[in-house]
């Protein structure tokens, strides 16, 4: 099994090192969970139309260390909603990583990334290849690996459905 | 080539029983599988493990131990509820329960779950404290379920960043400045995805208490988890705790490190973390003058009784400033117990201190909640945005000393001089 193929554009570059993601809702919405609600305010103080402008297929792009600090589930859950089916970056944050690819949240770590694209940039992710095409500009850079359980788990839409196929294949745990 | 400490507890937890390298893949056993309830952590595992795997019970209940600490006392029928469906679960799973003895790392290592040389996982990674009794202590986030669902989890054996600690620590810096020191140092991604590896002369030096406040933030360095090579001090604390025998570890002396830094703490001065960032390290004689009108002493990081002897000490004989809220939560019931002993309690109240039984909920805002505007001197873990109340209120972390010492002065203020003055003024 591969992972399903990624191509559409960059929607936003966060260019802070260290980005907190709760700013994308703001801490004011950390505790919503309803994925409209969190559609709603994500990304509006970066870019008050984001919403319009963004379309499912699109990915974000983060610096060094995306995801530090206290990370909730709350913004990548508006970002998911409003059709963005990655995020690559420079680096992550441990547990940022740890949390969104157990959601089965494609997290790509690009070492470069930053300086391959610019926003509306259109790009691919080549699996097989191991690397993050920029298709507008016709550049690329290597990805970091994915452990097998990573790998797994992305593959599998999440930690739930991978544990699950694990078990079953283990002979119902 | 020799194996870091990490490398050889990962490598006994797994089916190798011999030390394996960092980065190998594999699936390793956990002493002890531990977790606290809240809304969607726990509750949502049990609803999972039935659910979705259909398992009615773990299977090795002994392995097992959950704690209540966060909303108590219950504020709403709701919170009464979600811990009822702990107690329950706890019960039916014949799984032991940790309830109102005090915020669940600390109660960890009192219960004799900091077993040097085991492997424990939980979600949250402040559990990282337990390094201190050399245990390889992780917060997995939501891989926690695999722990409930599969005797292995998988794991891959990360890298180990070494920081040897040299130098004498001055009257009125804490282990918890050390720690933000270290992030000043290091940098907040220094140790991502690795150990962070304590060791040098001034560990020795610094208290077993100490050695869990600044391994139990290791998270602000990036790392997973961060770890001392048991002494003396930790093995005799965990002889007197953990049940059973157990085989502590040690990193060689030619162990492989990703990183190695020396960092010498003579001339440390107490830090002040500025808002709204963990990484925001900056000296407190920068910030002092500031208004506070709040102050929390409290918390998994400190809230020992180091903390509160420090306190104390500032506090003997003074008073709170006027309208200044100050909050000191010991750590646990045991501790709280024995500074009542010592007449620590006693000592702040006297001095205007609201003590509270130990609980979590004034580290995250669900009590003591500041208001926009309102700026708050803490040792507790975060000074994110809202993390204490109104998005708009802030938090200066720094240490227990430096919190009393503010409260009396209902500003930014430098514990040393109180200090100094009284070590002769005594009680
Ligand atoms: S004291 Fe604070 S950081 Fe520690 S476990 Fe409790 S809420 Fe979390």
């Amino acid at each position: 099994m591969s992972l399903a193929p990624l191509r559409g554009r960059v929607a936003w570059v966060f260019e802070q090192a260290d980005f907190d993601v709760d700013q994308i809702v703001g801490v004011e919405n950390i505790r919503l969970t309803d994925a409209d609600a969190l559609a709603a305010c994500a990304m509006r103080r970066f870019d008050p139309d984001f919403a319009g402008k963004v379309r499912d297929g699109d990915v974000v792009v983060g610096a060094e260390n995306f995801g530090y600090g206290h990370p909730h589930f709350a913004p990548m859950i508006g970002l998911r909603r409003l059709g963005i089916r990655a995020v690559i970056a420079e680096s992550f944050a441990t547990g940022y990583w740890r949390e969104e690819i157990a959601e089965g949240f494609p997290q790509i770590a690009c070492p470069g990334i930053t300086g391959l694209v610019e926003r509306w940039d259109e790009i691919e992710i080549d699996w097989e290849g191991a690397e993050v095409r920029n298709l507008s500009r016709g550049a690329a850079r290597p990805i970091a690996p994915y452990s097998s359980a990573e790998r797994g788990m992305l593959q599998a839409g999440g930690l739930v459905p991978y544990l699950r196929g694990k078990l079953t294949a283990e002979g119902g745990g | 080539m020799g194996y870091t400490i990490a490398e050889k507890i990962l490598g006994r937890a797994s089916r190798a029983g011999v030390p394996l390298r960092a980065g190998t893949e594999v699936e390793v056993k956990p002493d002890y599988v531990l977790g606290y309830d809240f809304p969607g952590y726990l509750d949502l595992i049990f609803r999972q493990m039935k659910e979705e795997f259909g398992i009615e019970r773990v299977a090795e209940p002994e392995r097992f131990a959950l704690f209540i600490d966060h909303m108590v006392p219950a504020n709403t029928p709701q919170e009464e509820e979600l811990h009822i469906v702990t107690r329950t679960w706890c019960a039916e799973n014949g799984v032991r329960l940790h309830e109102r003895e005090g915020i669940g790392h600390q109660v960890a290592a009192e219960a004799g779950y900091a077993v040097p040389g085991g492997f424990v996982v939980h979600f949250d990674g402040h559990i990282a404290q337990l390094g201190a009794f050399g245990t390889l202590a992780v917060g997995i986030h939501t891989q926690l379920l695999e722990a409930f669902v599969r005797e292995r989890i998988d794991f891959t054996v990360p890298e180990t960043t070494r920081v040897n600690l040299s130098g004498t620590l001055s009257p009125g810096v804490m282990a918890r400045d050390v720690f933000h020191h270290l992030v000043r140092v290091l940098g907040p991604r220094s140790c991502r995805f690795q150990v962070l590896e304590l060791g040098g002369p001034a560990l020795a030096g610094i208290s077993l208490e100490g050695r869990q406040t600044i391994t139990g933030l290791a998270m602000f360095t990036g790392a997973l988890t961060a770890i001392c090579n048991p002494d003396r001090l930790a093995l005799d604390y965990a002889k007197a705790h953990v049940a059973g025998p157990f085989a502590p570890q040690a990193s060689d002396a030619d162990a492989t490190f990703a990183a190695l830094h020396e960092v010498d703490l003579s001339d440390l001065a107490p830090i002040v973390v500025v808002p709204p960032n963990p990484a925001g390290t900056a000296d407190l004689a920068d910030h002092a003058g500031l208004a506070v009108q709040a102050g929390y002493l409290g918390s998994c990081a400190s809230g020992r009784l180091e903390d509160l002897r420090a306190a104390a000490a500032v506090l003997r004989g003074r008073r709170v400033a006027p309208g200044f809220q100050l909050h000191v939560v010991p750590t646990s019931q045991a501790i709280m117990a024995e500074a009542a002993r010592e007449g620590l309690l006693t000592t702040l109240i006297e001095a205007g201190a609201f003590v509270t039984s130990s609980s979590c909920d004034y580290c995250y805002g669900r009590i003591a909640t500041m208001s926009a505007g309102q700026r708050a001197v803490s040792t507790g873990t975060l000074n994110v945005k809202g993390r204490m109340g109104s998005p708009d209120s802030e938090i200066y972390l720094c240490n227990a000393a430096a919190v009393a010492a503010s409260a009396v002065e209902g500003r930014i203020a430098d514990p040393r001089p109180y200090l100094a003055e009284g070590a002769g003024a005594g009680a």
